[in-house]
């Protein structure tokens, strides 16, 4: 389903995406994306520092995960349909963690007529770690191109 | 040692700055998160598509920082430092496509700044709101972060 467009009518209530693995997360993906984002919080890169602030050691980025959780959502629904996502922090994702994305369809409902016939889907979306624990517990609503006025 | 935060940040509004979104900062960041989607890496299937143009991933906004506004200030302001701090929930709300050579005005606010006790122990939440227009003044896209510090 990855490039195929998906329309409103294919997808139904309770349906889930199929899940997404990334990682397992390496130093050098908390040092690109700290690159590619402006976050330079030295508690993603310094052992050290990420020790000296009690957190043990170095843990990934939140918006990294939240970068995963979106792409889990566009590759099942395609580039261009979310119109809003918003996570909440669940645990750290650490190195060598593996996060695996999920999501499903909670509700679908018409959006506002725009003449381009589109309709539009709610999701709840999770993230685990390799271990079952949860990372990120979010929603999102994707805008889907729908048959019947297309 | 547990720490007090200036509450008085609540409703301050920064200085709007100014984003111009360039190409390849695209690229690097879908890399970064390692979504290889050609729709944002391929200028070709980018002009072949309904957008005219490779466009952002839904979280590429994170990128839109400032110097006036950026995290290090603001943990100042709040009496703070980044070794408290944890990052407690995102969302974005798009409105329009995000495309190489866009200028876009952000806006921010402390919308608001509470406090509860958590499993770890006190711990203050700081909202803060951006809100991202372009030329013709149309919202782009809304952000709301929320920052926990650990009292």
């Amino acid at each position: 389903m990855k490039y195929a467009t998906v329309y409103y009518e294919d997808v139904t209530v309770g349906a889930e995406m199929p899940p997404l693995a990334k990682g397992p997360i390496k130093q050098i993906q908390l040092t690109r994306y700290a690159g590619a984002s402006g976050d330079f919080n030295p508690i993603h890169q310094d052992p050290a520092f990420a020790k000296a602030a009690g957190m043990g050691d170095v843990f990934a980025h939140g918006m990294l995960s939240m970068g995963f959780v979106a792409q889990s959502v566009t590759d099942w629904l395609g580039v261009g349909t979310v119109q809003k996502i918003g996570v909440r922090f669940a645990g750290l994702v650490r190195l060598g963690d593996v996060v695996t994305c999920h999501g499903k369809i909670v509700a679908k409902h018409h959006g506002k007529e725009d003449g381009r016939g589109q309709g539009v889907v709610d999701l709840e979306l999770w993230a685990e770690n390799q271990k079952g624990e949860k990372v990120i517990t979010g929603k999102a609503t994707a805008a889907l191109l729908s048959r019947e006025h297309s | 040692m547990p720490i007090q935060i200036d509450h008085s940040v609540k409703g301050k509004e920064y200085r709007p700055f100014v984003i111009h979104v360039e190409r390849g900062k695209i690229k690097e960041f879908a890399r970064a998160i390692g979504d290889l989607s050609p729709f944002y890496l391929d200028d070709a299937v980018g002009r072949a598509s309904q957008w005219g143009d490779i466009i952002a991933p839904p979280t590429f906004p994170a990128t839109f920082r400032d110097e006036s506004y950026d995290t290090g200030a603001l943990l100042k302001e709040l009496g703070t430092d980044i070794s408290r701090v944890l990052h407690g929930e995102e969302e974005f709300e798009h409105f329009k496509p995000i495309r190489p050579g866009d200028t876009f005005l952000c806006r921010t606010r402390i919308a608001d700044i509470y406090e509860k006790s958590g499993k770890s122990g006190p711990m203050a939440f700081v909202v803060r709101e951006m809100a991202v227009t372009d030329g013709e003044n149309d919202i782009v896209v809304t952000v709301r972060h929320i920052t926990v510090v650990r009292l």
